[in-house]
């Protein structure tokens, strides 16, 4: 089927994965990961992947996943060795943890680029392979420089580091021979990032205010210094914690995910396609509500569920719009990607997804 | 013959090609929109069944067809011999996805019940004598930072019941390299707890409480039977690999939920580490000609201390501390075990 689209056309993503059957998949081979101590999650992982790629298309021709789980079961052995490392040496002494730390954090840019090196030359449309150049300077640059100047300067820089990120990832991509641009600027993040400052600090005058009137109302009649006044106040306290987190995280995590991916997508383009993304925030809330709950009630079970309706949701509110014909990709120089691609596979998938 | 429709992609442009497979002898033809190729079958790699989405048959040189006509291609399959997987078979029905759903929480269960306490094991007897000392102190300058304070009780009394308790012989031979130290327990009141580095913590209300120093001795060996098992760092570790399992599998849900589990771990073992050390302590007091009921009646006024503590003003909890302060849920049990003795 050979799709030729003269004029400029915004075609959707489709999203064909179905709850029931990826549980099946997902059951059975957490099964065999647990029957063989761990080593078969490295498979599982593949086929799940493999699942949601191949159940996600574009103008009639779906994704597919080539990871190789010998190299992903190695992968994931170095990562938890370096995990139980970190935690050992943090419960032995709190110098000793903050020096695993720091080296964690130098070595962290350089995992990152490999995974995504990993991920792409992994990842194939119409038979041709996705591929990353980023390279490992521009890594720590991107991940370890400029978060560093956001701490330094209060996250008053922060927008911008999580600009330089995206960058670093969106531009080294390319699919075959052509590369990625993106064109979203620090200006966009720097809104989002305001507006969320701007509700945080709504958010905690309205607990406050509130807190305060219960407070204020739990302590009436009672003496000063009264153990029913300190509970009065230890309330208070609670209430406004509790509630700044969850409003935080249930409201204000979901705007925040659906304002940068738009922003991102947005911003992304393919060689002359350009990308749309347009997630809701309400969306999102009420998936990710109603996936915690599932999974709370089912302890767990509806988690195969849950990936589902938010991939689908993710997926079928992005498109590209074509500017003629998709068969005009060619493959880079076929060497030099199966060569790359044996090379990171070789190396570490760590699985680090943003 | 079975007739499929496909789209064919040779791996070096995204160029989609209509073509219809076919099957000849033991090869499978691929013909149409200007592709004409006979791949032998054993040379190609046909992909799982995965739902809706379409079937992958790739060819050895990197070129693949993409079929979403499943009927079809599963009657050519069929006729040229390819059969899916043993896993595919047992992801294709609802009865194998419920006995996995067992399989699972079995494996869990019993990795939970038995798997970690023994790796946990395993670890703490690996663990350098060095590491353990610096866990230790920083634990013990924690402790002495905000909960404790210096003892009161004169220093030649700490001796006397430091020699008194080390002239004892201990079960094993040689015992658990260990230090007793005098701490005023303040809120945490009568109470004794051993650190993973060997340092047994007495708190002043303990000694206090204590009608006959063979009572003080009793909860010394104890200890040092929890020493000698590694009992708080083998929680330890549990506590850090139930924390880190459950953060990966909840992930993206909570972080807040993950520290439950390690929470219910911890009372959960106690209780068998409790007779363990129940148990040190009876032989070693036996050994040594005092009666293991030294340390029943001790036991006995902990809880009726903690007991009234707890009923009294503020009704604040004594375990603070988890794994280290943990409450003593079975007492009862555990005097008529030592009284038995």
């Amino acid at each position: 089927m050979s799709q030729n689209f003269g004029t400029a056309q915004a075609v959707g993503f489709r999203f064909s994965g179905r709850g029931g059957e990826y549980f099946r998949i997902w059951i059975v081979n957490l099964a065999l990961s647990i029957l063989t101590l761990g080593i078969y999650s490295a498979w599982a992982k593949v086929r799940r992947l493999q699942y949601f790629y191949r159940n996600t298309s574009f103008a009639g021709s779906s994704f597919d996943y080539h990871g190789d789980p010998k190299a992903i079961l190695k992968g994931r052995i170095a990562a938890v060795l370096l995990l139980v490392l970190y935690n050992v040496a943090g419960n032995l002494d709190p110098t000793l943890g903050l020096g695993a730390f720091a080296v964690l954090m130098l070595v962290f840019p350089w995992l990152v680029q490999r995974s995504l090196r990993f991920k792409l030359h992994n990842s194939s449309y119409r038979g041709l392979r996705f591929g990353f150049d980023g390279t490992v300077g521009g890594a720590y640059k991107a991940f370890l420089m400029w978060p560093t100047i956001g701490y330094l300067t209060l996250g008053l820089l922060m927008p911008v580091a999580h600009q330089r990120i995206k960058a670093y990832q969106h531009r080294n991509s390319r699919y075959g021979s052509e590369a990625f641009r993106f064109t979203a600027g620090e200006g966009g993040f720097f809104g989002i990032y305001l507006k969320l400052l701007g509700m945080l600090i709504l958010l905690i005058v309205a607990l406050v205010a509130v807190g305060v009137g219960l407070g204020w109302f739990a302590s009436l009649g009672v003496q000063d210094g009264d153990p029913e006044q300190q509970a009065a106040l230890v309330g208070m306290i609670l209430f406004a914690v509790l509630g700044f987190y969850i409003v935080a995280f249930l409201f204000l995590g979901p705007w925040f995910s659906a304002r940068i991916q738009n922003l991102v997508w947005n911003g992304t383009a393919l060689g002359p396609h350009g990308c749309s993304s347009n997630v809701r925030a309400r969306d999102l809330f009420r998936i990710y509500l109603t996936n915690f709950i599932g999974i709370v009630l089912t302890l767990g079970l509806f988690k195969p569920f849950a990936d589902i309706r938010l991939a689908r949701y993710r997926m079928e509110h992005m498109a590209v719009t074509l500017q003629g014909s998709l068969d005009e990709f060619v493959a880079a120089q076929q060497q030099g990607v199966s060569a790359a691609g044996e090379e990171a596979a070789d190396l570490f998938d760590f699985d680090i997804s943003f | 013959m079975p007739m499929v429709s496909a789209d064919y992609y040779d791996g070096k442009s995204a160029r989609a090609h209509s073509v219809r497979l076919s099957l000849s002898a033991d090869a499978l033809l691929v013909q149409g929109d200007g592709i004409d190729r006979r791949e032998p079958l054993h040379t190609l790699h046909v992909s799982e069944p995965m739902g809706a989405a379409p079937r992958l048959i790739k060819f050895a040189d990197g070129a693949h067809c993409e079929v979403r006509d499943h009927a079809a291609l599963a009657a050519l399959l069929e006729a040229g011999g390819h059969r899916d997987g043993w896993v595919v078979r047992l992801q294709s029905r609802w009865g194998w996805a419920l006995a996995a759903v067992i399989i699972a929480v079995a494996g869990g269960a019993a990795g939970y019940r038995w798997g970690l306490p023994a790796v946990s094991e395993w670890i703490a007897f690996k663990l350098p004598d060095k590491a353990l000392a610096q866990m230790g102190q920083s634990t013990l300058a924690f402790l002495d930072e905000g909960v404790l304070s210096p003892s009161s009780l004169p220093a030649a009394r700490q001796h006397s019941l430091s020699n008194a308790f080390e002239k004892l012989a201990v079960p094993d031979g040689m015992g658990a390299g260990h230090e007793i130290v005098f701490r005023n327990g303040r809120a945490i009141g009568a109470n004794a707890f051993a650190l993973p580095d060997g340092t047994i913590v007495v708190t002043d209300q303990l000694v206090s409480l204590a009608r006959h120093d063979e009572e003080i001795i009793a909860v010394l060996a104890h200890e040092l039977g929890h020493l000698s098992r590694r009992h708080s760092l083998r929680m330890l570790i549990q506590g850090s690999i139930v924390g880190f399992v459950a953060a990966w599998y909840l992930g993206d849900v909570s972080n807040v939920a993950a520290g439950l589990p390690t929470v219910m771990l911890q009372a959960r073992y106690s209780r068998d580490h409790e007779r363990e050390a129940d148990e040190y302590a009876a032989a070693m007091l036996k050994a040594n000609g005092i009666s293991p009921s030294r340390l029943a009646d001790m036991l006995e006024k902990l809880e009726q201390a903690h007991a009234s503590k707890k009923s009294g003003e503020d009704g604040e909890q004594t375990d603070v501390f988890g794994g280290y302060l943990a409450s003593h849920p079975a007492t009862s049990e555990r005097i008529k075990a030592l009284e038995r003795d």
